[in-house]
C-alpha cells in the first residue's frame, strides 16, 4: 500500500539534522563526532520511515505495554545505571554502546497520555478522575527520573500534560486551575523575588482569588483554590529550604545571577552568552568562533550547540534555527488537526509539546533565560539517544499524517 | 472525523500556536538584545577572554665603574606561576608542585595568576615543564630578569640592592609598577631607580581557555616595545675600591672614602663590615637575609654616609684656619707652651704627650697633634668664630651626595646647643676644637674637608654619577692661610715628629692628619685624612677604624694604601693611553 509522506516535515527535519552535523563538525573540530552523528542520523531516519508502515492499530494496542516497558527501563537505570550521575544503560560491555532510557520513555509516556485521554470524550476529560489519571501517568516517570537525579528531564515529562489536557477538551479556565499552583510556586520562590517574595506571593493569592470569584461566583471553588495555592506556595518555601540538592539550588541561583560563581556553575552561562552576543548580526563565520574553538564554551557540541550557531552564524543563523523549529512545531500541531483518531491527534500534539519544551529550555539556557538543565537541542545536539528519540517522534508524526484518511 | 471535532481542533490549534509564538518571541527578543543591541559589549568580552595583555619588562640599566667594569647586571631567573581555576583545581596543582619539588610554596588565594615559587633552579623548571604540565596541571614557567651583583660585598653599600615592591609603596609609586615588582631599595639602585628602570612595553597573546598559546602576536600594531633602562657609569674606580677594602683591618668596623679632590667624584667608598646584596634579591636566601638584618655589627649601615663619629684631631685644622685668619698666630711664631695639661674652669685638659710638647709653632703643633696648643688657640678664638669656620667646611650639613636619603648631616654644636642641654662652659670648646665633645661627622664629610684643605678651600659636592655639581669656594680665607695649613699636613707625614708617617707612599707626596677619637666604644676610633699629590691634590681620603686605637698607627696605612692604588691606577691609565696612541694605525698605511 502506497503511503503519502509529509514531505515538508521530512525536508525540514533533514535540513535541521544536516545543519546540526555541520555545526558539530565545527564545535568538535578535529574529532570524528560529526561522522558518528551522521551514522546515527541515517539510522534514525530509517527508523522513522519504518514507523510510517507499522499498522495503525498496532500503536494503539501496544501503547500501555510500551509505557510499562519505558518505566521498566527507568527502573533499570536506577538499579544498573552508568555514568555520573547515572542516566545511561550499558548495552555492550565497557559502555561502548549505551542509551539514555529517559529519552525513549518520553515518547511512551506521551503515547500513554494520548491513549488515556483519547479514550475519554471531551466532557469526561474534565472529570477529576480523568485529570488525576493523566497526572499519575506523567508523575510516575517524573518520579523515577528525578531520582537519577535529572531534574530537567523529569520536568520535560510533565511538559505535554497541560497542552494535551487542553487539546482533549479542557477549557482555559480549567487549565488555569491546574496551572495556578505552579504560578503559586513561582510567586513564592524566594530566590526569584528576594525580599519581595512575601509581597509578590500575597498579591498573587489575592488577585487570583478575586478573579476566580468574579468569573465563577462560587465561593467553595474560590476557597478551595485559595487553599491549594497557599499550600503550593508554602510547600515551595519548605522544599527550597530542605529538599533540593546543593547543585540544583546552585543552578537556579546562578541562572538568576551568573556572576556569583563565574568560574564554576556560572561559567557555562556566561561563556554561552558571550559566544552568542559576540556573534553579532552575521556571526564570526563557520569554524571561526573563538569561544568555540578555544574551548571557552563547554559542551559546545552537545548542550550548547545553539551557542556555536549563534557565535559563528550570528543573529541570522540563530533566527534561521528558530524558524526551522517553529515550522516543525507548527507542522506537528497541524498534523494533530488532521489525525484519524483522538488518540493520534493527542499524540501529535504531545510530541509537538515535547519539541517546544526542549527547544525553549535549551535555547533559553544558552541565552540565559532558563537554568542549565542539560536538555539537548532536538536534532542539533550531538547524541544518539536524543536523535533517535526525536526521529521516532517524527516517524510517529509521519505515520499519523500518512494514515490520516483511514478511519 | 466529526466536523464538530475538527472545528474544535482548529480552534485549539490557534490557541496552542499563540502560546508557542509567545515562547518563541521571548527567545527572539532575547537574541535580538544579545546579538544586535549589545553585541559590541560581548565582542569585547570575547576578546578579553582570549587576548591577554602582557607586560614586556624593560631591561634594567647596568651599573658600571668608571672603567666599564660591571657592578650590577641582570640574569634570567625562573619562577613558577599557577593559572587559576576553581579552588579545588588550584589546591590540587599546588599540592602536585609541592610534592614534586619537596618544598612548600607561597600559595595564596588572592590574585588571578599566582607566583608559587620564585628563582627556581633548572631542575625544577624541567620538572614543571616536562612532568607537571604534561599531566595537565595549569602551571607556567616565567622568565624574569633578576639583579646580580658580581662584586657582592665590595660594592654593596654603594650599589644597594633591589627588593619586592611593598603594598604601601605601590600605592604611592607611579602607575608603572605592579605589586611584586622589584625596585631599588637602597643605594644607587634606589636613587637612580627611574632612569635604570626604563619603560615597560606591551604585547598581546591569544590563548585558549586552558591558557595554551594560540597566537604570539595577534595584534602586532598594538604592541609597544620596551624602552631599556639607562646604564649608569659611576665615578667609582673598582681598583681603588678593592685596595681600600683590603687595607681595612678585617676584624674592625669602619669606613674609607676617597674622592677626587677637584670635582668630588667618589673614587672609593668602603663601609666595613659589608654584606652580600645578592642575598636580598634571591628568593632562596631567606635565612642569610635574616642573619644580615639581625647582625649586631650592622653590616647594612653605610658607615661612609650614615656612620656618625667624633672626628678627633683631624678636626684641629678648622681651628688652625680660624686662628690664622683671626691673626692669633702665624706660621712660624710659637704660641703658649704645652705643659702636658691645661686647666680651664674646673676641668684639666690633657695632651697626648703627658710631659708636654713645650713651645710649638703651628706647623709642629699640627705635625705632633698637640691638644694643648689648639686649646690655647680656642680660648682666644671663642666658640662663635670656631663654629663659623666649622660650618664653612660643611660640617653639620649633608654633603648632597647622590645617596640621599641615607646620608646623615652630623652635628656641629654651637653655644646654643650646649645651653639647651647642660649649659655653656668654655670647656666644651676645648673638646670641640680637638674633635671631641658632641661633634659628630660622617667619613664622607671628612673626606670633603680633606679635599678642601688640599685644594685651597674649594668645597666639592661628592657624587657617583653625572656631571660634577658646582663647587663652592670657602670665603674669607687667604691663600697664605691655606698654604700654612697644607704645610702642616705635609709635616704630619714627613715631619720628624709627624703622626702620619705611615701614610707615606713611594712616588707621590702625601699630606694628611691623624686623629684618635674617644667614642662610645671601648677603644679609640682611629682616623686619618689625607690628600695627594701634595703639589696638585687630586685625591682626598678619609679613613676611620672603629676601636682602631691610634690614627697614625691604624688608619694612616689604610689611607696610604688607597693613595698607592690611585697612583698605580693613574700609571695604568697613562700606559693605556700611550699604547692606544702607538697602536692607532696611520691613515693609508
Amino acid at each position: 500500500m502506497k503511503r503519502e509522506l509529509d514531505l515538508s516535515l521530512l525536508v525540514a527535519v533533514g535540513t535541521t539534522i544536516i545543519f546540526g552535523i555541520t555545526m558539530i563538525y565545527s564545535a568538535a573540530s578535529g574529532s570524528t563526532l560529526w561522522r558518528s552523528q551522521a551514522i546515527y542520523a541515517f539510522l534514525a531516519v530509517a527508523a522513522a520511515v519504518v514507523i510510517v508502515y507499522v499498522p495503525d492499530k498496532l500503536f494503539y494496542d501496544l501503547t500501555y505495554a510500551l509505557y510499562a516497558f519505558g518505566l521498566l527501563t527507568l527502573l533499570a537505570v536506577l538499579a544498573f545505571g552508568t555514568g555520573e550521575p547515572a542516566r545511561w544503560l550499558s548495552l555492550a560491555p565497557g559502555g561502548s554502546l549505551r542509551i539514555q532510557p529517559s529519552e525513549f520513555a518520553k515518547i511512551t509516556t506521551v503515547m500513554a497520555l494520548a491513549r488515556f485521554l483519547g479514550d475519554r470524550s471531551s466532557e469526561q476529560v474534565v472529570s477529576p478522575r480523568a485529570i488525576i489519571g493523566a497526572v499519575v501517568i506523567s508523575m510516575i516517570p517524573i518520579a523515577l527520573v528525578s531520582r537519577q537525579p535529572d531534574l530537567g528531564t523529569a520536568v520535560s515529562f510533565g511538559a505535554p500534560l497541560i497542552p494535551m489536557l487542553y487539546w482533549a477538551g479542557m477549557r482555559p479556565l480549567h487549565i488555569f486551575f491546574l496551572v495556578a499552583p505552579l504560578l503559586s510556586v513561582v510567586c513564592s520562590f524566594e530566590p526569584l523575588w528576594q525580599d519581595q517574595a512575601p509581597i509578590v506571593f500575597a498579591l498573587y493569592i489575592i488577585v487570583s482569588s478575586v478573579v476566580i470569584q468574579l468569573l465563577l461566583a462560587r465561593l467553595w471553588v474560590t476557597l478551595s483554590m485559595l487553599a491549594v495555592n497557599l499550600s503550593a506556595g508554602l510547600v515551595t518555601v519548605y522544599l527550597w529550604a530542605n529538599f533540593l540538592l546543593a547543585y540544583q539550588k546552585a543552578r537556579v541561583l546562578t541562572l538568576l545571577d551568573p556572576e556569583r560563581d563565574p568560574l564554576g556553575t556560572g561559567w557555562n552561562i556566561i561563556q554561552s552568552r558571550i559566544a552568542i552576543g559576540s556573534g553579532g548580526p552575521t556571526g564570526k563565520g563557520f569554524l571561526q568562533g573563538t569561544q568555540t574553538k578555544y574551548e571557552f564554551l563547554p559542551a559546545a557540541h552537545t548542550d550548547f550547540i545553539f551557542s556555536v550557531i549563534g557565535e559563528e552564524l550570528g543573529f541570522m543563523g540563530a533566527v534561521f534555527v528558530l524558524a526551522l523549529f517553529l515550522f516543525l512545531i507548527w507542522r506537528a500541531l497541524y498534523i494533530g488537526t488532521m489525525a484519524n483518531s483522538r488518540f493520534a491527534s493527542l499524540l501529535a500534539v504531545g510530541l509537538g509539546s515535547i519539541l517546544t519544551f526542549h527547544v525553549f529550555v535549551n535555547v533559553g539556557m544558552t541565552i540565559g533565560v532558563m537554568p542549565v538543565t542539560g536538555l539537548p537541542l532536538p536534532f542539533l545536539s550531538y547524541g544518539g539517544s536524543s536523535l533517535m528519540t526525536n526521529a521516532l517522534a517524527v516517524g510517529l508524526l509521519l505515520h499519523i499524517y500518512a494514515h490520516r484518511h483511514e478511519y | 472525523m466529526d466536523p464538530e471535532i475538527l472545528e474544535d481542533w482548529d480552534r485549539r490549534l490557534r490557541g496552542l500556536l499563540v502560546a508557542v509564538c509567545l515562547l518563541f518571541a521571548v527567545l527572539f527578543l532575547r537574541l535580538f538584545h544579545l546579538q544586535i543591541t549589545t553585541a559590541t559589549d560581548y565582542a569585547k568580552e570575547s576578546e578579553d577572554n582570549r587576548i591577554a595583555q602582557r607586560r614586556v619588562k624593560a631591561p634594567r640599566g647596568l651599573i658600571v665603574d668608571r672603567d666599564g667594569e660591571v657592578l650590577a647586571r641582570n640574569r634570567a631567573s625562573y619562577s613558577i606561576s599557577l593559572i587559576r581555576g576553581s579552588t579545588e583545581d588550584d589546591a590540587r596543582s599546588v599540592a602536585a608542585l609541592e610534592e614534586a619539588i619537596g618544598e612548600p610554596t607561597s600559595y595564596s588565594r588572592r590574585s588571578a595568576s599566582v607566583r608559587l615559587k620564585r628563582d627556581v633552579d633548572f631542575q625544577t623548571v624541567a620538572l614543571v615543564e616536562e612532568r607537571l604540565r604534561g599531566d595537565g596541571f595549569p602551571l607556567h614557567v616565567d622568565i624574569e630578569p633578576q639583579r646580580d651583583y658580581p662584586y657582592g660585598e665590595l660594592t654593596a653599600h654603594i650599589i644597594g640592592y633591589m627588593g619586592e615592591l611593598r603594598e604601601e609603596e605601590a600605592a604611592s609609586a607611579t602607575g608603572r609598577y605592579l605589586l611584586g615588582d622589584y625596585v631599588g631599595k637602597t643605594g644607587l639602585e634606589k636613587v637612580y631607580e627611574d632612569s635604570l628602570r626604563g619603560v615597560d612595553g606591551v604585547s598581546y597573546v591569544e590563548m585558549d581557555a586552558r591558557l595554551r598559546i594560540k597566537d604570539e602576536h595577534p595584534f602586532p600594531d598594538r604592541e609597544q616595545a620596551p624602552i631599556p633602562g639607562r646604564d649608569l657609569r659611576l665615578t667609582l674606580d673598582l681598583d681603588i675600591q678593592r685596595a681600600a677594602a683590603q687595607a681595612m683591618p678585617d676584624t674592625l668596623a669602619g669606613s674609607v672614602v676617597a674622592i677626587d679632590a677637584r670635582t668630588g667624584a667618589v673614587l672609593a667608598m668602603v663601609s666595613h663590615p659589608s654584606f652580600d646584596p645578592n642575598v636580598f634579591v634571591s628568593y632562596r636566601a631567606q635565612d642569610e637575609r635574616r642573619q644580615i638584618v639581625q647582625d649586631s655589627h650592622r653590616p647594612l649601615l653605610n658607615r661612609a654616609v650614615s656612620g656618625l663619629y667624633p672626628p678627633g684631631s683631624t678636626l684641629k685644622l678648622v681651628g688652625a684656619v680660624a686662628a690664622l685668619e683671626a691673626g692669633i698666630t702665624d706660621t712660624l711664631s710659637t704660641f703658649e707652651a704645652c705643659a702636658g695639661s691645661l686647666q680651664v674652669g674646673d676641668v684639666v685638659f690633657r695632651c697626648n704627650n703627658r710631659d708636654g710638647h713645650g713651645e710649638l709653632n703651628l706647623l709642629d703643633a699640627t705635625a705632633s697633634s698637640c691638644n694643648i696648643y689648639f686649646n690655647h688657640l680656642a680660648l682666644i678664638l671663642g666658640i662663635e668664630t670656631w663654629h663659623e669656620y666649622g660650618r664653612r667646611f660643611g660640617f653639620g650639613i649633608s654633603t648632597g651626595i647622590d645617596l640621599d636619603p641615607e646620608e646623615q648631616p652630623g652635628l656641629l654644636p654651637d653655644r646654643q646647643y650646649h645651653i639647651e642641654r647642660e649649659g655653656w662652659v668654655t670647656g666644651h670648646l676645648m673638646n670641640l676644637v680637638i674633635g671631641q665633645g658632641y661633634m659628630l661627622v660622617t667619613p664622607l664629610q671628612v673626606a670633603r674637608y680633606a679635599a678642601a684643605l688640599g685644594n685651597g678651600g674649594v668645597l666639592v659636592t661628592p657624587h657617583f654619577y653625572g656631571e660634577a655639581p658646582p663647587t663652592q669656594q670657602i670665603e674669607g680665607v687667604s691663600p697664605e692661610t691655606w698654604e700654612t695649613v697644607r704645610l702642616g699636613m705635609h709635616r704630619v707625614v714627613y715631619g720628624e715628629n709627624g703622626t702620619g708617617r705611615r701614610a707615606r707612599v713611594a712616588g707621590i707626596e702625601v699630606a694628611g692628619k691623624s686623629g684618635t677619637a674617644q667614642g662610645p666604644r671601648t677603644d679609640d676610633d682611629a682616623w686619618f685624612v689625607a690628600f695627594a699629590p701634595y703639589d696638585d691634590p687630586q685625591i682626598a681620603v678619609a679613613v676611620v677604624v672603629e676601636d682602631g686605637g691610634g690614627g697614625g698607627a691604624t688608619a694612616a696605612p689604610v689611607a696610604g694604601a688607597v693613595i698607592r692604588a690611585y697612583l698605580e691606577d693613574q700609571a695604568r691609565r697613562q700606559q693605556a693611553v700611550s699604547a692606544e696612541t702607538l697602536q692607532t694605525p696611520e691613515p693609508g698605511s
